[in-house]
């Protein structure tokens, strides 16, 4: 397979980690890093490879596992989000102490903008505070051989190497050549050695100076890499400014200075950012009387150049300390910056008349929205409905869109659904009121994180309603499975974990399963439930439907065509409370109509008509 | 090679990345350099959708404001909020009503910046064939009629057909071509007086001659 494809960013970072004889493989999705381990799993069917490869539960489960490869001397990797490695970090902090004797890669995906994440953080920080070094691709083909790269570092200085690619490398596509690949040669073979792999404090201490000594290898290594720490600066000339860039900002300053016939201004990549090559920017900087840093999502680089007075970036307040540095961001940043220096400008961008002409269009706002069918949006209006005035704490998933019904309050991180609700009880009825409470949780981020906020909830008595949204699949990333369904990353049977099991496991006495399509079952289970919970405990309802994108026919077995009748009076409670994308309000006719080619058939819209308005064609 | 930049725009669930995914395939087999980005996660639920496709030596994946030459958008409203990114005689093609588009305080910016446009009703067109979710199948068909762009309709149809699952090709090549057909048809005032240099003479500038 030597012919030109298309490969996604994350399908690069597979493709490089094949290439670079990665034997396990390890994930829990989470955008921008979801497409990673289906990429790689397309290529290891392709070319018949014996990877092992896995969904675990969540992110420190999977750098666990693909640690414990490492140690028997294998080349492992995981796969996440940025806010997924603060959920591993317990584990990453440790295992950059004990090193590694294989190759062990986490790839830690992050989101400047945030398009589609909790937080802006920077995996280059992490990777500083953890002491593990880090490699920050530019573009797809980067990604691919910085991560055959990162694994062969690992392996070299055993220690774990983290490989940052951003959103717009994951989610960037170019024409890249992969070449055969082939499985590594090397059994599993841990060697005992209690006082490294169970070290204590003590033997911790002397662990740190090892990983110290390995750090200042890696970095001496970084120095002379110039395949991903390289500039264009011509000996013996003097440049009144130069550009240091990382990552993304630094293919699009390249585009900017390109397009522009910039050859006055040297730029200096950074591939590398931690341990930082100093010497290569030194060299830079002493060719240069101001420099601009551009890098994201947080100053990185900038922090590690010491000659605060030449620098621009962020901390010199010249990049703006939050939001994607898109193109055209980074031409005002630069632009400005010549400006006040004094040197030619660039080019006048315009755009000013065309962004008021379309501010002007007040254009409308287009939230996202759960998909016609969806059976959460059911759920929703079924808590919404039978429990008007509790708090209503949610989670990360498409259910956070539960919004838009006035049905979430809160989402705070994986498993706060649950913690949350515990929290809200405990402080209420530390004032003797009895909050009502309703959680909302799906499948896959209870199996993630749930358990051990269940655990706590029951055994410290809080009571709420805690309902578990199980549309049998990982809906928002890509449709992965669960541990529910018993089907595993590489579509082979494993053992189907019952959530009710796991439920009462935690000691949960109140579980009951309802099919949310069913609204007025819905809504009469979560009265009893909260029956339960003010004279017995935490209730669990498990309202299970299938995704109607996972299971298009399974989800909807009979559509019902379904029309509005005049008997609608406008109370809009169809389009407030429920909100499906296939009804809107029709001007001309005066009241809800129908958007045929968008309904799917489900019918749970004639349950929440409370005029009988909405029928049956 | 100059770069040629394209914009997609419209709602999650319209097919966006799969259109995309259509005009890259169809550019590498044509001998270009392909770099694109695209939208996933919670946007895909119904928000705005953008893509991105450069065509050519660029290093980003990000078509940068003012840069565009295509815009193609599957709605009528993210047709006008993304048309930022279009450059000075670039080109607009949208999923609207021929006659009612563009809005008269666009149209005025539009032939202000020599930029052309031309629509069509690519949802009609799409439920018509009973496919109500392919108008982006029948936009690019339409985008196609045109010759605009490196690649021709021979190539984004032969695309089409070996990328679509298999369950939806003839569907997706029927709807293609009714894009297509409809090139042929329409010619609304204001619209674009010529059709655009064919593939075989692509690319020697940064914008085509338009007029040539």
């Amino acid at each position: 397979m030597t012919k030109e494809e298309i490969f996604l960013g994350n399908g690069a970072v597979a493709l490089g980690l094949l290439e670079g004889g990665c034997q396990v493989l390890t994930s829990y999705p989470g955008t921008p890093s979801s497409e990673i381990l289906p990429e790689a799993i397309r290529l290891i069917r392709r070319e018949n490879l014996k990877t092992y490869v896995e969904w675990s539960t969540n992110e420190k489960v999977a750098l666990d596992n693909a640690f414990a490869a490492a140690a028997a001397g294998k080349r492992a990797a995981c796969c996440m989000k940025q806010v997924g490695l603060n959920v591993a970090s317990d584990s990453l902090m440790s295992a950059a102490y004990l090193g590694t004797t294989g190759g062990l890669v986490i790839v830690s995906c992050d989101d400047p903008g945030p398009h589609s994440s909790q937080t802006e953080q920077d995996t280059r920080l992490m990777a500083r505070l953890a002491k593990v070094p880090v490699l920050d691709p530019s573009s797809p083909e980067e990604a691919r051989q910085m991560a055959a790269l990162a694994l062969e570092l690992s392996e070299e200085f055993s220690v774990p190497v983290i490989l940052r690619p951003a959103i717009r490398v994951c989610h960037a596509r170019q024409g890249l050549s992969p070449g055969a690949l082939k499985d590594r040669e090397g059994p599993a073979s841990f060697q005992k050695d209690p006082l490294r792999w169970a070290a204590t404090p003590r033997y911790r201490l002397v662990l740190h100076g090892e990983l110290n000594r390995k750090l200042e290898a890696v970095r001496k290594r970084f120095e002379g890499l110039s395949s991903h720490n390289h500039h264009d600066l011509e000996e013996g000339r003097r440049y009144p400014l130069g550009i240091i860039a990382g990552g993304v900002p630094w293919a699009v300053v390249r585009d900017i200075l390109a397009e522009e016939g910039r050859g006055d201004l040297p730029v200096l990549k950074i591939g590398t950012p931690f341990p930082f090559p100093e010497e290569t920017a030194r060299l830079f900087m002493d060719a240069c009387d101001k420099v601009l840093v551009l890098e994201e999502p947080d100053a990185v680089i900038e922090y590690f150049l010491r000659d605060g007075g030449k620098v621009r970036g962020r901390l010199s307040g010249h990049v703006p300390p939050q939001g994607e540095l898109v193109p055209e961001v980074i031409h005002g940043i630069l632009d400005r910056v010549l400006r006040e220096d004094g040197l030619t400008p660039l080019s006048e961008p315009g755009g000013k008349e065309v962004r008021d002409l379309v501010m002007g269009l007040e254009l409308p706002v287009r939230k996202p929205t759960l998909c016609p069918g969806c059976p959460h949006r059911a759920s929703f209006f079924a808590i919404r409905k039978a429990w008007p005035k509790a708090i209503f704490t949610s989670d990360i998933g498409c259910y956070t869109l539960g919004l838009n019904q006035g049905a979430v309050d809160t989402c705070l991180d994986m498993g706060a659904a649950i913690t949350m609700a515990s929290g809200f009880y405990q402080a209420y009825r530390q004032d003797g009121v009895e909050q009502p409470v309703v959680a909302t949780i799906g499948d896959s981020t209870f199996y993630h994180s749930g358990t051990a906020g269940l655990l706590n909830a029951v055994y410290n008595d809080a009571r709420f309603i805690l309902v578990i949204l199980d549309n049998l699949t990982t809906a928002m990333t890509g449709m992965q499975p669960t541990p529910g369904l018993g089907i595993r990353a590489d579509g082979s049977r494993g053992k189907a974990v019952s959530l009710e099991r796991v439920v009462r496991g935690c000691g949960v006495d109140f579980v009951e399963v309802v099919d949310p399509y069913d609204v007025g079952a819905m809504i009469s289970l979560l009265k009893e439930a909260q029956a339960h919970v003010r004279d017995k405990g935490i209730a669990v309802i498990i309202a299970r439907h299938p995704c109607v994108i996972a299971y298009r026919e399974e989800a909807v077995p009979r559509p019902i065509r379904v029309t509005v009748t005049e008997e609608c009076k406008e109370c809009n409670i169809c389009l407030d409370r429920f909100g499906c994308p296939a009804l809107y309000h029709d001007e001309e006719l005066g009241r809800t109509a129908l958007k045929p080619h968008l309904c799917n058939g489900c019918g749970v819209c004639i349950q929440v008509c409370p005029k009988g308005a909405i029928v049956e064609a | 090679m100059e770069t040629i930049n394209f914009v997609v725009s419209g709602l999650g669930g319209q097919g966006i990345l799969f259109m995309t995914k259509v005009l890259a395939q169809a550019a590498l087999k044509k001998g270009c350099r392909v770099m694109g980005a695209e939208t996933h996660g919670m946007a895909q639920r119904g928000g705005s959708v953008v893509s991105h496709l450069r065509l050519g030596d660029s290093k980003g994946s990000l078509v940068r404001t003012g840069t565009a030459h295509f815009l193609l958008s599957l709605d009528e409203s993210e047709a006008y909020r993304n048309l930022p990114f279009l450059a000075p005689g670039g080109a607009l093609y949208a999923n609207a009503g021929p006659r009612s588009f563009p809005r008269g305080e666009v149209r005025a910016y539009l032939e202000k910046k020599g930029i052309r446009w031309r629509a069509m009703e690519a949802t009609r067109a799409a439920v018509d064939l009973g496919a109500p979710l392919s108008s982006n199948l029948a936009l690019l068909g339409f985008f196609a009629g045109s010759g605009e762009g490196p690649m021709g309709p021979r190539d984004l149809e032969e695309t089409i057909e070996m990328i679509s699952p298999e369950r939806f090709r003839n569907q997706n090549l029927r709807v293609f071509r009714a894009g297509l057909e409809s090139a042929g048809g329409v010619r609304e005032p204001g619209a674009m007086a010529t059709v655009g240099r064919r593939a075989s003479s692509w690319p020697r500038a940064p914008l085509p001659a338009w007029d040539a």
